[in-house]
């Protein structure tokens, strides 16, 4: 199946081009079709070869997703994965509950690339700093005080903390002043997250801290309290359907970020500077001259999309120990996210979020060798990032190409 | 002798299709203008001769050697430079080591002195020399479109395409890429020039190539091209469309 | 003494003074300065040649640390579980070579060093000491890993030549992140996170002119990575100013342009790839046998970002900026490692962790207000200098001679 994937990948493309048609999908639609189908498929794609359309993309992908669930149940027969629907069905819902987190904190991470073509390497640390800022509020300052003024502190802090550095060393990038902005971005977001690291480690310290849970849920049992087959509430968790289990702060987390995400939609699209940033992300140049300034909407973006970072750590440092190196995983996973949404698109780094939590839960949960799975982890989504990279760098839904002129300011 | 051909050159981008079959050839070393509204195709025609573009079909053949499959690497070493719309200096390099950069990849046997002389000769000739080991970026913006011819002639081509040399240069300077046209056209290189400055392009070139929309129009002298219809038809209907 | 002879003079002074360190320091804590020191030669070379790679040839990699992995990884495996005996083990899987059999040992990952034996252990037990087994030459195991470093620099190379600036950085991240994955989880081979052993650079010690070292001496190490320091900014420079110098900075500026005056882009591109990746596996590879054991944690991200930060602050566009500054900078690193109480207030200041949070605001501020670092300009300053006034005078001239004519 790799096999006749990769000879797609490459042959896809010579047979396009005898023909003299566009090659920028070829590879990537080569590859599927011969991991799904092998030589027959090939042969045939490669006689016919036609148009680039829709169908093309989606449906090979999935055919070679289901092939390989299928040759996988075959292979391991007696695995929980194969056997068991209800384990099937909550490691679907806890992929799908990680993936609305894993997207949300892309997210984020797109919006700071669709309007300042700059991948900021500190987004882990701002993730990071929001848990931090939650917890000392909510355990340590005031301790009992209402969690929604931790995570409010963290939201506030985080999106100072953005614009501050957004104006000192972010501003040179603009006019022209620096001759490679991209890799300048790169570089000084590199050492903001490596400061933020390890200022925290130097104040706080290096063990890890866990804030209590924000709210208990109500003891509910529906349709009955002999049989509540359909939805069982404890303080610290919800079964659904007796089968899918899902964590209090999970859940929780998830909850408030679909809500953010909702006020983040209305922001973006009926409010003027929500306009104002889209329209600064398609088209700077074209936005300047209408009267948006578009150096305030990097500001906006950049202290906006660490915000988001930040409420996602404050949502999930009741639900994971933390530690000033905990932003590590999730930066890295926000790269493969917003790459396989296709850089700088929104609902890409939303759909390839979910994708990701659904891909991480089905490694962990059906690789037979669980120590081995939990280490392989970073792996799927190396894979999956190089995998984008080097088959469709538009990914999911992106719109420019990665040779193009991105991070390029007027 | 310098010997162009081509033919028949058709290239699409998805539906569009930019050059619908354009032929032509120059004989020796001719100054050719080729004009047309914005959008005719030029720059594609360019990008296509250069390499960077592989064309759909037809053929270019350039001194006997088909180029039209090359790498734009391998179009240049067979003897065909080009400028950009937009001036591409290597920004970070002195003036000095942009000129090497493409005598050195030519490997044309010529010693690192010979080079340099070479180099100080050009740049003498298009008086920026003072500024040899200034960084590129710290040049104006019209002496950095000068490092770009200059950065031709290291190439010793056959054929160049300049696009757009004139646009937004003082008439100082003008004179100075007058002058080069002319003495790089006498020293036997063939020379076409794409521009919008209509008394330039009629002033400099004996011949005149006209594209509208992927159609090679008029072929011709600049008088008989001045007077031919269909290429007033194009330019007074763009105009129309573009009003 | 001219302006730009300074820079030469103080290189001739800096090398002398390394070459004669370790003979004349003889403070208590000689074997401690001298780790920093082979510890700041080996980022030496994997700062100058990835000032190289990312300075010179705009190629943003955050790979350069999965090179270095490599390489040490491929001499560790290779000299982990490879040997020559002269007898057949017959339990092993081995092969004759010439009167030799070469013993490939079966992998018994990280419990087994008393319940289960390897297969070679078995047999030289069965043989009793009647058999004299050899590992194979360390030396042997450096070039294969800087073989190896090269080979995967070369397939790196070939698959981001059409990526650019972010994907590019982006790219070589998630390689580095696989490749660590892939060595902490295959515990059964790599010993994951509990590391692999190797073999010292000079297992049986060494004698130079008629001097005897032991193994675990300093000072052979010191000057092998020393010399490879040399070496690599040898072959560094030559290539700078060679024409691949010129051309990959060409096509750092503008790859298009470059390929329309004749460059080809693709071979450079990937050329350079290959000769840094394989700087990187060497000096990862002799880091490794002067250190006895690898795990993991030397790919992680933490790694690289020093390499990085080292090369920027130095000055990532001239590798000798960066070679200098990396050998500073982990100087200073090391010697910050203190803590001490800060007067009035009697708090205990622990530098181990704030010398870190000024190493990356420092990061920081040296990017923003100097984009070419700090120590290149300096050398900038000695060897450019001359050139504002040469244009000035030269300008002069050329305008009298106008007026005049």
């Amino acid at each position: 199946m790799t096999f006749w994937g990769v000879v797609g990948a490459f042959g896809t493309r010579r047979a396009y081009l005898k023909k003299d048609m566009d090659t920028s999908n070829a590879g990537y639609i080569g590859s599927m079709i011969g991991a799904a189908t092998g030589p027959v498929g090939l042969i045939a794609l490669w006689l016919k070869t036609p148009e680039t359309r829709k169908s093309l993309l989606v449906v090979p992908p999935i055919a070679a997703f289901a092939l390989l669930a299928i040759s996988f149940a075959f292979a391991d027969p007696s695995n929980s994965c194969v056997t068991n629907g209800s384990f099937v069905a909550s490691q679907i819902s806890n992929g799908i509950i990680l993936g609305i987190l894993y997207g949300f904190m892309a997210l984020g991470l797109t919006l700071i690339y669709s309007i300042l073509g700059v991948v900021s390497f500190a987004h882990g640390d701002f993730y990071m700093i929001g848990g931090m800022a939650a917890y000392y509020v909510t355990m340590v300052w005031f301790p009992g005080v209402n969690p929604l003024f931790g995570i409010g502190f963290a939201c506030v802090s985080t999106f100072i903390l953005g614009a501050v550095f957004e104006r000192i060393f972010l501003t040179p990038m603009y006019d022209g002043r620096i001759d490679r902005p991209v890799e300048y971005g790169i570089l000084v977001t590199f050492g903001l997250a490596f400061t933020l690291q390890y200022f925290i480690a130097a104040t706080v310290g290096s063990n890890p801290v866990k804030a209590k849970r924000y709210f208990d849920f109500p003891r509910l049992h529906w349709p009955s309290k002999e049989d509540p087959w359909l939805l069982k509430t404890r303080r610290g968790g919800l079964e659904l359907f007796d089968t899918i289990t899902i964590s209090n702060p999970r859940f929780t987390a998830a909850v408030v970020c679909i809500i953010v995400l909702l006020m983040l939609l209305y922001f973006l699209h009926r409010t003027w500077t929500g306009k104002a940033l889209r329209a600064v992300s398609l088209d700077r140049e074209a936005a300047a001259i209408t009267g948006i300034n578009p150096n305030r909407m990097n500001m906006l973006a950049f202290a906006l999309g660490g915000m988001l970072a930040a409420l996602a750590g404050a949502l999930l440092v009741q639900a994971f120990s933390w530690l000033p190196q905990v932003g590590a995983i999730p930066a890295m996973r926000s790269f493969v996210i917003i790459v396989l949404g296709g850089l700088g698109s929104l609902p890409g780094a939303f759909v390839g979020g979910i994708i990701v939590g659904l891909v991480e839960s089905a490694g962990t949960g059906c690789i037979p060798d669980p120590q081995k799975a939990a280490s392989y982890i970073p792996a799927y989504g190396g894979i999956v990032l190089l995998l984008t990279l080097l088959l469709r760098p538009t990914g999911l839904f992106g719109r420019r190409f990665s040779g193009g002129s991105h991070g390029k300011f007027g | 002798m310098i010997n162009l051909v081509v033919k028949d050159l058709k290239k699409n981008f998805g539906g569009l299709h930019v050059l619908k079959g354009v032929s032509f050839e120059i004989n020796g070393p001719e100054l050719i203008g080729l004009i047309g509204p914005n959008g005719a195709g030029k720059t594609t025609l360019t990008n296509v001769l250069d390499g960077a573009i592989k064309p759909n079909s037809g053929t270019v053949y350039l001194g006997g050697n088909r180029i039209d499959q090359l790498q734009p690497f391998e179009v240049a070493r067979h003897g065909l430079g080009r400028t950009f719309q937009v001036t591409r200096s290597f920004r970070r390099m002195t003036v000095l080591e942009n000129l090497m950069v493409p005598a050195l990849a030519l490997d044309q046997g010529l010693s690192r002195s010979e080079i340099d002389d070479k180099a100080m000769e050009v740049l003498e000739f298009l008086t920026v020399e003072h500024l040899r080991n200034e960084y590129a970026k710290s040049l104006s913006g019209g002496q950095q479109k000068l490092l770009e011819l200059g950065r031709l002639l290291m190439l010793n081509p056959d054929v160049i395409i300049l696009d757009e040399p004139f646009a937004g240069v003082h008439p100082k300077l003008m004179e100075i890429i007058y002058k080069y046209i002319e003495r790089v056209n006498n020293d036997g290189t063939a020379i076409i020039l794409i521009s919008h400055q209509m008394d330039s392009i009629f002033s400099l070139c004996k011949r005149l190539l006209v594209l509208n929309y992927g159609d090679l129009i008029a072929d011709g002298t600049p008088d008989v091209v001045k007077n031919d219809p269909t290429v007033i038809e194009a330019y007074l209907g763009s105009d129309d469309e573009e009003d | 003494m001219s302006k730009q002879q300074v820079p030469l003079i103080v290189g001739v002074i800096i090398i002398s003074f390394l070459m004669i360190f370790p003979f004349v320091y003889t403070a208590n804590n000689y074997p401690y300065v001298m780790h920093i020191m082979i510890a700041g030669f080996f980022y030496a070379i994997l700062t100058s040649s990835w000032s190289m790679l990312a300075g010179y040839g705009g190629q943003f990699s955050f790979g350069h640390m999965g090179f270095t992995g490599i390489g040490a990884y491929t001499t560790a495996l290779f000299c982990h579980y490879i040997y020559l005996s002269p007898e057949a083990t017959n339990i092993c899987t081995e092969f004759s070579v010439g009167s030799q059999y070469l013993v490939i040992v079966n992998p018994i990952g990280i419990t087994s060093s008393t319940l289960v034996q390897d297969c070679l252990r078995e047999a030289m037990s069965i043989w009793d000491g009647s058999v004299k087994v050899t590992p194979m030459p360390v030396w042997l195991g450096i070039i294969l890993g800087i073989a190896m470093g090269g080979l995967f620099g070369l397939l790196i190379g070939l698959l981001v030549l059409p990526l650019r600036a972010a994907y590019l950085a982006l790219f070589t991240l998630g390689f580095t992140e696989i490749l660590r994955a892939v060595i902490s989880s295959e515990l059964d081979i790599t010993r994951g996170q509990a590391g692999l052993e190797l073999p010292k650079l000079f297992e049986n010690g060494i004698t130079i002119f008629g001097r005897h070292f032991d193994k675990t001496d300093p000072l052979p190490p010191y000057f092998v990575m020393l010399f490879l320091l040399f070496f690599c900014l040898g072959v560094l420079y030559w290539l700078a100013q060679s024409k691949f110098g010129l051309f990959i900075r060409a096509l750092r500026e503008d790859q298009d342009a470059a390929a329309a005056l004749g460059v080809n882009t693709t071979k450079y591109k990937i050329m350079l790839f290959v000769i840094t990746s394989m700087m990187a596996a060497a000096a990862g590879a002799f880091f490794a046998h002067y250190i006895g054991i690898i795990s993991p944690n030397n790919l992680m991200i933490l790694q690289m970002s020093l390499v990085v930060s080292m090369a920027v602050i130095a000055g990532i566009e001239n590798i000798f900026a960066a070679a200098i500054g990396a050998i500073i900078i982990e100087f200073t690193l090391e010697t910050l490692r203190t803590s001490f109480d800060v007067p009035l207030i009697g708090v205990e200041v622990d530098m181990t962790v704030w010398r870190l949070v000024i190493f990356g605001a420092l990061l920081m501020i040296t990017l923003r207000l100097s984009r070419n670092g700090i120590i290149a300009p300096i050398i900038n300053y000695f060897l450019r200098g001359h050139v504002a006034d040469e244009t000035v005078a030269k300008r002069k001239v050329s305008d009298s001679s106008e007026e005049s004519a």
